[in-house]
């Protein structure tokens, strides 16, 4: 596999209906890393206690 | 997956029509709400306390490890299900998903679901997800389902571990409430399974799968029905004998029971032509009914205060 051949062939182009369906399967990560993103910190401030946000700046 | 294309457009080409419902339809969303009903159970019926939010976190991970196990079963069996009826619209054999993107999806909820229950809660509820999730997709899925008519038997171990998983997030141990849920849902399954095997013995010849009803015969597998409905009906009783399940819950316990010993008994006795056909169906639909009952009144029992206590006869 060289550059070269890489170059030489062009992506497929994308439909409308292809574009929709990656876009909403985006959003759907987007949503599962967000709501991960949550998780750990609500999991963290029970495990740790509240008390990991009490601290000078 | 990348390195079979030599180019962009090829992998581009290549890339399933998914949505994200059919990533969920991989996890077998109404086995995992059983899953949660059971291990939520077992939390509530287990000697002893966990904070709220940790409970609702290790149950999210319980439920994504059952699903990723699920997620594993559809891909090692996309080829069977292809074949019958009931598995052909599955996201991996109607098209709508790759086999290796659920191969992908499923080891990574497998690990993910692994860690995060070991960071929330246990080390011991967190070896004993991934023995489930091991079990189901390894010892059930890739060895026992295609080659001994006892598949669903043992292989319904890894659907009753989840009470096991629960008392092992809050207690750090396995004790004799879970032990008995267990054994609940393990009598359960060869019924449950079976008189829908009765129904679809076609499906799984053409399949190539040894269910009973194909290897020993449908009256064999009658008696069986009726033989692991005798047994588990009584063990479903233990929980209000041994001081987890209240007045309530022997109550429907004992009515619920009998009703499926019932309904087995009318399995056994009606062997042609539509009548049995019907007799399967209401056997399997009243047996989803019967488990969900059980756990439900004794987790209303256990954590709603409603238990009306009765005095333990065992333990």
């Amino acid at each position: 596999m060289s550059e070269n051949r890489k170059q030489e062939v062009a992506p497929a182009p994308f439909s409308p209906e292809d574009m929709a369906r990656r876009r909403r399967r985006s959003i759907a990560l987007a949503l599962v890393l967000g709501g991960l993103v949550i998780f750990f910190f609500v999991v963290t401030l029970v495990k740790t206690g509240p008390a990991i946000l009490n601290r000078p700046l | 997956m990348s390195a079979a294309f030599e180019t962009r457009s090829e992998a581009v080409m290549a890339a399933s029509p998914g949505e994200a419902r059919d990533f969920f339809a991989l996890l077998k969303p109404r086995v995992m709400s059983l899953v949660i009903m059971t291990a939520l159970t077992g939390m509530a019926t287990a000697p002893g306390s966990v904070h709220p939010v940790l409970a609702a976190a290790a149950l999210l991970a319980i439920a994504v490890g059952a699903g990723a196990s699920g997620c594993l079963n559809m891909w090692y069996d996309a080829d069977i299900d292809l074949l019958m009826s009931r598995t052909a619209k599955r996201p991996i054999p109607a098209g709508r998903i790759l086999p290796s993107e659920a191969l992908a999806f499923g080891l990574t909820l497998s690990v993910g679901s692994v860690l995060v229950l070991g960071l929330v809660a246990n080390l011991l509820a967190a070896a004993m997800l991934a023995f489930t999730i091991f079990f189901y997709a390894v010892v059930y899925s890739m060895w026992l389902k295609r080659w001994t008519p006892q598949n669903i038997v043992i292989g319904g171990a890894a659907g009753a571990f989840p009470p096991m998983i629960g008392e092992a997030v809050v207690t750090g141990q396995f004790g004799w409430h879970s032990l008995v849920l267990f054994a609940i849902i393990f009598l359960w399954t060869p019924p449950h399974f079976w008189a829908l095997a009765l129904v679809k013995s076609a499906d799984y010849a053409r399949a190539g799968i040894p269910m009973m009803p194909n290897v020993a015969g449908p009256e064999a597998t009658r008696r069986q029905i009726v033989l692991y409905s005798l047994i588990m009906a009584p063990v479903a009783v233990l929980p209000a004998l041994m001081g987890f399940g209240g007045l309530l819950y022997l109550v429907v316990s004992v009515t619920t029971g009998l009703a499926m010993i019932g309904l087995s008994i009318r399995v056994w006795r009606r062997t042609e032509g539509q009548p049995a056909v019907k007799a399967a169906y209401s056997l399997f639909g009243f047996s989803i009914l019967y488990l969900f009952l059980l756990f439900a009144v004794l987790l209303a029992e256990n954590s709603l205060g409603l238990m009306w206590a009765l005095p333990k006869v065992i333990g």
